[in-house]
């Protein structure tokens, strides 16, 4: 049996006031159309998504790497999917998209100590429980600023958030997404 | 001064709060907003929940309440509630009068002398056309109870709804003038306005097109949320409409005013939102 939608989009024309600024031209993500159902959450929630997920002092390719891991850590479907697509916009090979979901174990395939450290807190943080081992911490610490740590942390820790939420509401992968993903082979 | 008072004094928002006691109805209008009718969902605000913004309301620099539904008066302590309500701020109650008899009718004596006027809605001069559009024995039920109420010193105003109050035949309007008048109803309480084309009105291709646009804000309260206009909360084939939602939280009261306030101070500035119509 075909499981049923638990909570359908907002159509554009049904958008509230406080949605309206997050609806784009050319479609838009089924966070924003679900998150529309309540116009005060997705007011604070959109721009809280865009300062820690966009664009930052971090560069684009180690987000991804902490986003994807972070998503097939937490099984989230839509997440790898959809971030599979950005990673590979923000130069990470499909190879090493494969290993962070994975398909390979991810130490075979990246070799700067600077992303193995990377990978290696967010393994502990998504993938582990209570504490974190105070020397995979200093691995990173060793390699990252401060400010480098909290916001890689507050990155993984949202991500596991919108896991979660995508998750449960079982929200669809884009039908541009799953074409690029089936022309690098990676679905 | 809170912002939202600043708000209001400075004509972005309304000054009034409405409150959508509930929608279900004893009639079946053709140009209906939320599709209220007697089996319809009844989406209640409770007495204590809308005594509790009300005052906060006020505390925030509302000037007036407006209570509306479905049919307010199916709702047994609607009239004790509006008398409390009236202690806070001044209150407009919007009723299709038809239950104003007996029982009903003497439950509304307390309400004589205070700040409270209640909207009763009377579209043609003539029985026929009136009810066509209200349902059968509606313009007799309104022209027994609107003497009763002013005799008991209650405030009445009265609303007529129709297609296009810009082409409305000044015949017509003249002997339904002469007529409200005849019921002891001043000109200055009669309020000509469109149907909007939303909820039932939209179905039946009625009335004019109405969005954030056109307009005044006024936050408005319903069961399912806070709204930018007593217009907002509408239903359409028994499916809420949310193009006008501010936001699902009411309390505090400051949430949802407060993010009209900033929508509405974020509209174009030359728009023209008013369409004149309550």
């Amino acid at each position: 049996m075909a499981s049923q939608v638990l909570v359908g989009p907002v159509e554009p024309s049904q958008a509230p006031l406080l949605a309206r600024p997050y609806y784009g031209v050319d479609g838009t993500s089924p966070i924003v159309t679900s998150l529309a159902h309540v116009p005060e959450a997705l007011d604070v929630a959109m721009p809280f998504i865009a300062v820690v997920l966009g664009p930052s002092a971090i560069g684009a390719r180690a987000k991804e790497l902490v986003v994807v891991r972070t998503s097939s850590l937490l099984e989230c479907r839509y997440c790898v999917q959809t971030h599979s697509v950005v990673a590979l916009e923000s130069d990470v090979t499909a190879t090493e998209v494969r290993a962070l979901c994975g398909a390979t174990p991810w130490a075979n395939v990246f070799e700067r100590e600077q992303e193995r450290a990377l990978l290696a807190w967010v393994d502990a943080v998504a993938g582990g429980r209570g504490a974190v081992p105070a020397e995979i911490g200093e691995r990173l610490r060793a390699q990252h600023s401060e400010a480098d740590v909290v916001e890689l942390t507050l990155l993984c820790a949202a991500t596991m958030m919108l896991n979660r939420y995508c998750s449960a509401l079982e929200l669809p992968t884009s039908p541009a997404a799953l074409r690029r993903l089936a022309a690098e082979g990676l679905l | 001064m809170t912002a939202v008072a600043e708000a209001i004094g400075e004509g972005r928002i309304g000054g009034r709060l409405w409150l959508y006691a509930n929608y279900h109805c004893n009639l079946r209008c053709s140009y209906c907003l939320t599709e209220s009718a007697p089996g319809v969902k009844r989406r209640l605000l409770e007495p204590a929940t809308m005594v509790a913004r009300a005052r906060e309301a006020r505390d925030l620099g509302f000037t007036a309440l407006g209570v509306t539904g479905g049919e307010p008066f199916l709702l047994d302590w609607m009239p004790e509630l509006i008398a409390e309500l009236a202690a806070i701020l001044p209150v407009v109650v919007l009723s299709n009068a038809t239950l104003f008899s007996g029982r009903r009718l003497a439950a509304l004596e307390p309400l004589a002398g205070l700040p409270v006027q209640i909207q009763i809605s009377l579209d043609r001069p003539d029985p026929e056309p009136n009810d066509e559009m209200r349902g059968p024995e509606n313009f007799a039920k309104v022209l027994a109870a609107i003497p009763e109420l002013v005799a008991r010193g209650i405030g009445v105003r009265i609303a007529t709804t129709i297609e296009d109050p810009a082409a409305y035949d000044p015949d017509e309007r003249e002997r339904l003038c002469a007529l409200h008048r005849s019921l002891g109803v001043g000109d200055e309480d009669h309020v000509v306005r469109p149907i909007v084309h939303r909820g039932r009105a939209a179905t039946n291709d009625l009335g004019v097109e109405a969005g954030f646009a056109e307009l005044e804000p006024e936050l408005t309260l319903t069961a399912d949320g806070a709204f930018a206009s007593p217009f907002g909360p509408t239903v359409r084939g028994g499916r809420l409409d949310t193009d006008l939602l501010v936001a699902r939280t009411t309390a505090p009261l400051s949430v949802p005013a407060s993010a009209l306030a900033r929508v509405a101070g974020a509209r174009d500035g030359g728009t023209d939102s008013r369409l004149g119509i309550r």
